[in-house]
């Protein structure tokens, strides 16, 4: 019994682990990469936006970003916003990112905009 | 700030006394450039590491340069560009106090030493011409620009090469082509064609990742027709005279 326990409880810990060090990278790639046209929160409000003539999405807007599926999301990062029927203005990262980067920034954005969601367990597909 | 400390003491250092009589330019490299730029090489291969840079790297100076441009520019240094080398350090989340009554909505804004003009350290000519000669001996990348030429056949006019930058690929966003217009993360455009080697161009554009692996600017997967164009724009704006236009 107590193997099983001491089982249960390390791999439960190393799935905690796991995602806390996944979204630190992923934070960091955000901040990175995404921050000077997205903003330092994700708001849409970067520091190049003055300067541009469509706005980068507010992946905080919670209503429009659910309207989106993890599928959309990650075809726009990596092929950029024409591949999902948007502005150019969205530059592709496929040649930037691994694939796990890739999925990873997926949920970096899914905890901008929709982190009660989350939590309740809704399947973003 | 340590840095620009070092930096100012650094300039006041760096008298052609104190440097030999014999390869005078890679002396002054390593005495007074390579506590903040990279001479060495590699390129940061992790964003951490990326996050760290000071300074562009110099380690492929000679692939990348014009020597004419860096003997100027080594006696009149000035900012390339608008946030930095490291924007990481010069974005600031909108502030509280921003007044929006002018545009209307907030944004992420520049701050602190990049606002000031840049510090750097200023040769005499005579330095500045051993220094660009230094520098353009160092060629680690002759592979990479060796694959590429330019095609000055295909050539564009200034409309239709802003056409390719801001509505084709979006370069507008985070580059400028002329002072002030254009965003702030990237190098200043309008100068590019003067400043760089036409083959460095061709080949930055076409796969960034190959010349600095971790680097914010994407692979815009340019159309080789338009990579050929984008080259003859920048060289072609370059002969513009944007203090005559302001
Ligand atoms: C050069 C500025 C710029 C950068 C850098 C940038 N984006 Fe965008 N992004 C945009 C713009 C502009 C849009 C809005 C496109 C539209 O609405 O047509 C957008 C839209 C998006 C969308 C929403 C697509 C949709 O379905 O509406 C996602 C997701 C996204 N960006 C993710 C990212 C990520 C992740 C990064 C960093 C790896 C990033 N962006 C970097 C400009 C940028």
């Amino acid at each position: 019994m107590r193997l099983i326990k001491l089982f249960f409880a390390v791999a439960a810990l190393a799935f905690i682990t796991t995602p806390a060090i996944q979204a630190e990278e992923a934070y960091l790639n955000y901040k990175s990469y995404c921050m000077q046209c997205h903003g330092m929160h994700g708001k849409g409000d970067g520091v190049n936006v003055p300067a541009m003539n469509v706005l980068p999405r507010d992946h905080n807007d919670n209503k429009y970003m659910m309207t989106r599926t993890n599928t959309e999301i990650y075809n726009a990062i990596k092929f950029g916003g024409q591949s999902v029927n948007k502005s150019i203005k969205m530059p592709a990262w496929g040649d930037t990112f691994t694939e796990e980067e890739l999925h990873q920034l997926v949920g970096h954005i899914r905890t901008l905009c929709c982190e009660s969601e989350i939590i309740r367990g809704v399947n973003f597909k | 700030m340590n840095r620009f400390i070092l930096v100012a003491l650094l300039a006041l250092t760096v008298s052609p006394a104190l440097v030999s009589a014999g390869d005078t330019g890679t002396d002054i490299l390593e005495n007074s450039c390579s506590s903040c730029h990279d001479l060495k090489g590699p390129a940061p291969q992790t964003i951490h590491a990326l996050w760290k840079r000071d300074a562009p790297d110099l380690f492929y100076a000679g692939n990348k340069f014009q020597r004419e441009w860096l003997i100027e520019w080594l006696q009149k240094p000035v900012r390339i560009r608008p946030a930095g080398v490291n924007y990481l350090r010069t974005i600031n989340s909108t502030p509280i106090n921003q007044d929006v009554s002018k545009k209307g909505r907030k944004y992420d804004v520049l701050w602190g030493e990049v606002l000031k003009p840049l510090k750097h350290v200023t040769l005499n000519k005579d330095n500045a011409e051993a220094v660009a000669d230094a520098l353009m001996q160092l060629t680690p990348n002759n592979d990479l620009t060796a694959e590429m030429a330019l095609d000055d056949a295909q050539d564009v006019d200034l409309d239709s090469g802003e056409l390719l930058i801001d509505k084709v690929y979006g370069c507008l966003s985070c580059h400028q082509i002329e002072p002030g217009y254009g965003g702030y993360t990237g190098a200043e455009l309008y100068t590019a064609g003067k400043r760089l080697q036409a083959e460095y161009m061709l080949s930055y554009i076409k796969r960034p990742k190959n010349w600095d692996p971790k680097i914010w600017m994407p692979n815009g997967n340019v159309k080789p027709d338009d990579l050929q164009k984008i080259a003859n724009y920048l060289i072609l704006l370059s002969k513009e005279d944007f203090n005559a236009s302001n």
